[in-house]
């Protein structure tokens, strides 16, 4: 459960990063001139389209790991205790994606940075743009949606996570946890986006480096450390798989 | 033409086939090749006010949302979560799971189903018919099993494969109208709207194909001029670059004339129109490129019959592995295979090879002011490797220069001195070839007096109170001017050569003669040099005098020359080199290369040509364009091994995946997957052509062997047209 917790706060301290990206499209949405209740609706409706996307891809990426060591003919490494090589290889390679995306938070590395703008994003921008002030009731769902797959390397670092587990249902549980725990900010940021001052976001941004690169270095750990992969687990809870 | 045939998709630019998709998007009809085109288009040039754009969006968001929460259910239950005591919430799951995909295939699937039952209602089979049918079966036998409370269910594979294959058509679209962006501002004369004012002071918006012969039409800055007119009130420069090829801003004040294509800068013009909004050198472009991207090239037909065929083949393939895989496999993993055939045999890719590069070549050469009129013709260049060239106005200027003096007794400078003081006075291209060369050498022209032209003879006057003559050798019998032997027989043997040849008299002799010739035009020794590194032999073929071919062409390094033909002899001398494997083209500007440019596999007309041979031809150059002969070649080479490349990958990928799923060895999830990712690769690839470099690297390679000065007008014609269309 820690591990999730861990992932939570992770999401939370990331939000104020999605205040500056994605909560631009958030104040967008606006008030409902329904009232206060269709306002919340709405809001609701797109942080769900968000959630859902998301645990669609940590479910993927899970069950693309189980795919890729139950095709090598390994039981499962968290079930039999026994850590396959193939594991080991992908667990050091999701880790070390995390700590990529941690440095690029910390502003010490700009590899990532031209996969923010490629083809994929000017052509959601452009679906985004049209959808945004929709009077529809369903737009902002189907914004979310699409919101979800936007490049970010946060998504990324989770994805990259949630993989590593191996399993399709912890990878959706990360990517919920994940998702949920951006839920708090990106719900208020109708009202207080602005409130908040650049500082805050800021020392925001570099939290939520801090929680991903433990992350990165804890799954990075269970595949080069002998033994390893059991005190990760019993330090942070372990996957209730 | 009908209009079905003839319309061109209004997203991407491609023809739209005989499987157009009509719709009416903001009160206005447009035509669509495909459901990915309708579904970028609206976004793309959706506005919010307009809720069709944002309604088509907001079903896709709520098709994926719900489609990902049954592929998350889906992934769970195939994880082995739902196993030992779990394994009773099942059934309940499945409802939940038919819930939610209900209205996910109608929502993603109804476009799909419209077009099969469309085409169906007339009698063919698309490939949408291969994606309504493997989505039904995995739908309907899913509700059964739903009910039958013990069999697996393939809700996620119903929803998935149809969202991947709107996703594929969409960002397949979206490729493609960056492939048409060369020929957006050529094809936008047929469908631009003009503010015509009337008597009364009203505007009002409409299509310019409304306008006639002194409607007033006032044009904001920024905006593309799209009629032929006068300026009757404001003033502003225009970039004709589109047009004309000049780069630089043309000024124009009350009284210019503008042309249609063009793009006012930065004042408010109100214009009269001097024509029909359909009869502007614009217009007839625009028909021209669009006439080219219609006509379909033999390997585009090939291709095209070989997709009307797949898909009954690969219905009956589909049902040959279900009944197949029946016998020993459980009655829905044999089904699964059967979709995943269907699927993955979906030929989307193999339609799109050929036209995609083809229109993106047209629309590259286009924006260079060639144009090419069908997309064969691209094949034919490819292959060509015998390149005829007609002389005069082709490789020449078709303008005398001097090339030399021979004299008496006098210096050269003096003879040079009084004909160009006699011939100042005269119209004769010669003559002005002689002023010209006496004012480069900066020889001060003599004083004439009593000046008198004498039509086919020369011009005579009175020069430092002697009688003196310029013109030719009966000129100077006529004035019994003596000629010294030597002098004559040198004339003699300069006309028989094929020069042009001016005597000069005076005092009552003749003194001098100025033999003149035509020039090759700058640049076609780099052409053909350029054309020979490409494998692509040069030969002349010219109605004139066989010594003035030679000297031309020993000038420029070509070695076959044929002489003094006839316009039928160019066709028959054409037609000789025909027979042997390879193409052969021919360049040529006049009515006497007409026959050859119709009998040459590929026609080229110069920018200067008369009409006919514009008409004739299959390729029309810009003016002063034979420098980008070697770069059209290497377009129609790089098409060529685009299409041929995008062919192969379609076709192999298509027989690969085909394989493996006739094995059932590919989910249909993946294998939709792998098609729409098919489609995408292809686009890309054809992207690549887009990198090609411009013709300016030639004209700069020009420059430096010439040590020209400045900047060629071309490669700023070319810098220019690029920014006009990036505006525009």
């Amino acid at each position: 459960m820690t591990y999730y917790l861990v992932v939570f706060a992770a999401g939370f301290a990331g939000s104020f990063h999605c205040i500056g990206m994605c909560g631009g499209f958030a104040c967008g949405l606006g008030r409902d001139p329904r009232g206060r209740a269709a306002t919340a609706l709405r809001h609701l409706l797109y942080n769900s389209g968000r959630l859902t996307t998301y645990c669609f891809l940590g479910a993927l990426a899970g069950a693309l790991g189980q795919v890729i060591c139950t095709s090598h003919g390994t039981t499962f490494a968290l079930l039999g205790g026994s850590v396959d090589a193939i594991e080991r290889v992908l667990a050091s390679v999701a880790g070390l994606l995390m700590i990529a995306m941690a440095l690029q938070f910390f502003g010490l590395l700009h590899a990532f940075h031209p996969l923010t703008v490629s083809f994929g994003s000017s052509t959601f921008a452009k679906s985004l743009r049209s959808l945004l002030t929709t009077r529809n009731r369903a737009a902002p769902l189907a914004f979310g949606v699409v919101n979800g797959f936007l490049p970010c390397p946060l998504v990324y670092a989770f994805a990259a996570e949630a993989a590593s587990t191996f399993q399709a249902l912890p990878g959706l549980l990360t990517m919920a946890a994940f998702g949920l725990g951006t839920f708090p900010a990106m719900l208020m940021t109708g009202g207080v986006g602005r409130l908040l001052a650049p500082a805050l976001r800021q020392r925001g941004v570099w939290v939520a480096g801090s929680c991903i690169l433990l992350l990165g270095i804890i799954t990075l750990g269970r595949g080069v450390l002998p033994f390893s992969a059991h005190m990760a687990h019993g330090l942070l809870g372990g996957h209730p798989a | 033409m009908t209009t079905s045939g003839g319309a061109l998709c209004r997203h991407c630019l491609l023809p739209v086939g005989p499987r157009a998709l009509q719709q009416t998007i903001n009160g206005e009809n447009c035509a669509f090749c495909c459901y990915g085109c309708s579904i970028a288009f609206q976004v793309k040039s959706g506005k919010t006010e307009e809720w069709e754009a944002a309604w088509l969006l907001i079903r896709l968001g709520i098709g994926g949302f719900l489609s990902m929460n049954i592929m998350l259910f889906s992934l769970l239950i195939y994880g082995g979560v739902f196993t030992g005591a779990d394994a009773r919430v099942l059934p309940v799951i499945d409802i939940l799971l038919l819930i939610l995909a209900t209205p996910a295939v109608i929502i993603l699937g109804g476009p799909f189903l419209r077009e099969t039952l469309v085409e169906g209602a007339r009698g063919r089979l698309t490939s949408s018919a291969l994606i309504v049918l493997g989505v039904g079966a995995a739908y309907s036998y899913s509700v059964v099993a739903v009910f039958e409370k013990n069999a697996q269910v393939y809700f996620d594979t119903a929803t998935m494969v149809l969202m991947l294959f709107t996703l594929g058509r969409y960002l397949e679209a979206a490729g493609r109208a960056r492939a048409a962006r060369d020929l957006e501002p050529l094809l936008a004369a047929e469908r631009e709207n003009v503010r015509v004012v009337r008597e009364d002071g009203t505007e009002s918006l409409c299509p310019v194909r409304q306008v006639q012969t002194g409607t007033l039409v006032r044009v904001r800055p920024g905006e593309r001029i799209a009629v032929d007119g006068v300026i009757v009130e404001g003033a502003s420069h225009t970039d004709e670059a589109v047009i004309t090829g000049e780069s630089r801003p043309v000024e124009k004040s009350l009284g210019s004339a503008v042309i249609a294509g063009s793009v006012n800068m930065e004042g408010p013009l109100l214009i009269r129109s001097s024509g029909s909004g359909t009869a502007t050198r614009w217009a007839q472009i625009c028909r021209s490129v669009r006439d080219a991207l219609i006509r379909r090239s033999p390997i585009h037909r090939l291709a095209d019959q070989v997709v009307a065929v797949a898909v009954p083949g690969v219905l009956a393939l589909g049902a040959l592995t279900v009944i197949y895989w029946a016998q020993w496999l459980p009655l829905d993993r044999a089904m699964l295979m059967g979709v995943a055939v269907l699927v993955v045999a979906c030929p989307c890719a193999v339609g799109l090879a050929a036209p995609l590069a083809t229109s993106l070549c047209i629309g590259r050469l286009a924006r260079h002011g060639c144009l090419v009129r069908d997309a064969g013709t691209l094949e034919s260049l490819a292959r060509m490797r015998l390149l005829a060239f007609d002389k005069t106005g082709t490789l020449t200027l078709g303008k005398a220069r001097l090339v030399g003096i021979e004299t008496d007794d006098a210096a050269t400078s003096e003879a040079l001195a009084m004909a160009a003081g006699l011939e100042r006075h005269s119209e004769h291209s010669l003559g002005q070839a002689v002023v010209k060369a006496a004012a480069e050498q900066s020889i001060k022209a003599a004083l004439a007096r009593d000046v008198r032209t004498i039509p086919g003879r020369g011009i005579t006057g009175q020069i430092g109170g002697a009688a003196a003559a310029a013109g030719s050798l009966a000129l100077m019998r006529d004035l019994n001017f003596t000629i010294a032997p030597a002098l004559a027989e040198c004339g003699r043997r300069a006309e028989a050569n094929g020069y042009s040849v001016i005597y000069v008299g005076w005092a009552a002799q003749t003194r001098a003669l100025i033999s003149l010739d035509d020039t090759p035009i700058a640049g076609a020794r780099f052409t053909i040099d350029a054309l020979r590194a490409r494998g692509i032999r040069a030969i002349v073929l010219t109605g004139d005098l066989a010594p003035a071919a030679h000297r031309v062409a020993a000038a420029l390094g070509i070695e076959d020359v044929r002489a003094g033909l006839a316009p039928e002899a160019k066709r028959i001398a054409l037609g000789r080199y025909n027979r042997s494997r390879h193409k052969v083209a021919m360049v040529g500007d006049g009515l006497n290369d007409g026959p050859g440019l119709a009998e040459a596999d590929v026609g080229i007309a110069v920018g200067t040509a008369t009409d006919l041979a514009r008409e004739t031809a299959a390729v029309v150059l810009p003016v002063g364009g034979l420098w980008l002969l070697p770069w059209i070649i290497d377009c129609a080479r790089a098409a060529g091994t685009t299409v041929r490349a995008n062919l192969l990958w379609a076709f192999g990928y298509n027989l690969v995946a085909l394989t493996l799923a006739l094995f059932g060895l590919l989910q249909p999830i993946i294998a939709a997957a792998v098609m729409a990712g098919s489609s995408i690769l292809v686009v890309l690839n054809s992207l690549r052509l887009e990198r090609l470099p411009d013709p300016t690297s030639w004209q700069r390679a020009e420059d430096q062997r010439a040590g020209a000065e400045n900047i060629s007008r071309d490669a700023r014609f070319s810098v220019a047209l690029g920014a006009a269309i990036e505006q525009g």
